[in-house]
């Protein structure tokens, strides 16, 4: 029992990109229809009726993209009306709104990544990589909040001796300047009493173990497996040529056989996991609320 | 768990990705790939790169304190990223990469594109802004000795970096959305983004100007004292 939030990072990110990248390297308009469905599907699931702003930025770029296009593509034969001498045909307003629906997709795919993936578990998955990379990345994270807490104290003892006047442009850019060298300073210093101490612990003079909250329960398995497999089908499908649409100078779609729906369904599938996945932990929640 | 913990793997993936695998991939975009894929191909390339710089930094001995450094560095610039519209980071990642030595240079830029992004969005994008950092990092690391010794010439070299920065972008930015590569278009995007070209240029060098002095004296000082 655990939302798609708390799944295994390494299965959650392996199904998310496999998901977004599909979706920025194919043309098929039925395709990207799909994964604009079910990526809204999924964020709303998960932010309710959050984020109006995004949703409106998003979903008016196809609008944008297909309105524009016809004025700097010139191909395509079907005229709709001429503006300036320079034809604005339908071809390419279909071919602008398909780059838009794609370019929606992508930004809601990547924004529920990053709503997902906090630092944790980025720092968990650069642990595949380098060990010694995540420590760098996860002190780096520990900074950030160090530093502003720390500028707030230097901030504050600034004013106290009272060094610069305030609502003064100059004597606030001066101030803002002193803050950060201050803060430098210190940070530098810090990092060598960190490294220091550190050394003197014993750190790069064996082998680490380390400690995750992330294990791998059967779910991550199927979500990995599943998603690999379905990725694969529909990459395979895709550079087989089953998707490929022809826009200028006349739509010639691709020929919707068994190939092409083949792929449809498989990526239709990969994309609703998330949505299933939800889904089905929102029902069982219900239920066993209703039973009590 | 498949942890890229085993030497041998590691090594085979530092001979096999620059010797192997990327040529093979440029040799493969002319015969028969179709332009479609161009982004997908880009795409690979930038993480395979990175998956390089990234893999080969578990070996190289940088010592406790040059790392703990490096973080330190890394959380600054994000801080600084945070201001809004002029971005102090490829300043802070050059500085440091001048006295950091060029890893440490490297790792700055990439790190902070990352860590960054967590609050200006993520997206297909980071692993180039990685990379472009990263890479302006590193130049500026092997650089390290002139570009100390005349202020002049790091004031054009931030400048550089800037146009550098955007045109890198620019790349990923026509084959997204043309779906291809062509001089025309790249060009059409270059052209669209000057006025940001020329921000970026700018704020690097004021950055520098003002910078220079206070972190380099004391990066220089840290390095004397320390031994680094």
């Amino acid at each position: 029992m655990r939302d798609f939030e708390n799944m295994n990072p390494a299965a959650v990110t392996v199904h998310l990109m496999l998901t977004a990248c599909i979706t920025i390297f194919c043309m098929e308009p039925v395709l990207l229809g799909l994964s604009l469905l079910c990526a809204i599907c999924f964020f709303i699931m998960r932010n309710g009726s959050k984020h109006v702003g995004f949703h409106i930025g998003a979903i008016g770029m196809p609008v944008i993209f297909a309105l524009l296009n016809p004025f700097w593509n010139q191909h395509g034969t079907t005229v709709l009306f001429f503006i300036n001498q320079r034809a604005y045909t339908a071809e390419a307003l279909f071919y602008g709104a398909v780059t838009g629906i794609r370019l929606a997709a992508v930004l809601y795919w990547f924004r529920s990544f990053s709503d997902l993936m906090t630092s944790e578990k980025l720092f968990y998955l650069f642990r595949y990589l380098s060990p010694k990379l995540a420590l760098v990345f996860s002190m780096a994270v520990r900074n950030l909040t160090l530093f502003r807490q720390q500028m707030q104290k230097i901030r504050l003892s600034q004013k106290a001796v009272g060094l610069y006047r305030e609502g003064h442009l100059i004597d606030d850019i001066r101030g803002e300047l002193r803050i950060f060298s201050i803060l430098l300073t210190w940070a530098l210093e810090n990092g060598i009493i960190t490294a220091n101490s550190m050394s003197a612990r014993g750190y790069g003079s064996g082998k680490r173990s380390s400690f995750t909250f992330f294990r791998w329960h059967t779910g991550d398995f199927i979500l990995l497996a599943a998603s690999v497999l379905l990725g694969g089908a529909v990459i395979a499908g895709i550079a087989s040529g089953a998707t490929d649409w022809q826009f200028y100078p006349v739509c010639e779609p691709a020929p919707y056989r068994l190939p092409l729906i083949s792929v449809l369904t498989a990526y239709g599938l990969l994309a609703l996991l998330p949505v299933i996945h939800e889904g089905k932990e929102t029902w069982t929640w219900k239920r066993l609320r209703s039973e009590i | 768990m498949f942890v890229i913990r085993s030497e041998n793997i590691r090594r085979m993936l530092r001979i096999a990705l620059p010797f192997a695998v990327m040529p093979a991939l440029v040799l493969l975009l002319p015969l028969g790939i179709q332009s479609q894929y161009y982004a997908l191909v880009s795409f690979i390339m930038v993480l395979l790169a990175l998956l390089l710089f990234l893999a080969g930094f578990e070996r190289r001995d940088l010592g406790t304190r040059r790392m703990i450094l490096v973080s330190v560095m890394t959380a600054l610039s994000v801080l600084g990223r945070l201001l809004p519209l002029i971005k102090p980071i490829t300043a802070l990642t050059v500085l440091s990469a001048m006295y950091l030595g060029p890893e440490a240079g490297f790792l700055v830029g990439a790190l902070s594109a990352v860590l960054s992004n967590f609050v200006m969005g993520q997206g297909p994008w980071t692993p180039f802004q990685m990379l472009a950092w990263g890479l302006i990092g590193l130049f500026a690391g092997i650089l390290a000795k002139p570009l100390q010794r005349s202020p002049l010439l790091l004031y054009i070299y931030g400048m550089l970096s800037g146009v550098a920065y955007s045109m890198l972008l620019d790349i990923w930015t026509t084959v997204w959305t043309y779906k291809e590569f062509t001089l025309a278009e790249y060009a059409a995007a270059i052209s669209t983004a000057v006025p940001l070209t020329c921000l970026y240029a700018v704020s690097n060098l004021l950055f520098l100007i003002v910078l220079r002095k206070p972190i380099g004296d004391k990066l220089s000082r840290i390095r004397k004292k320390y031994g680094l």
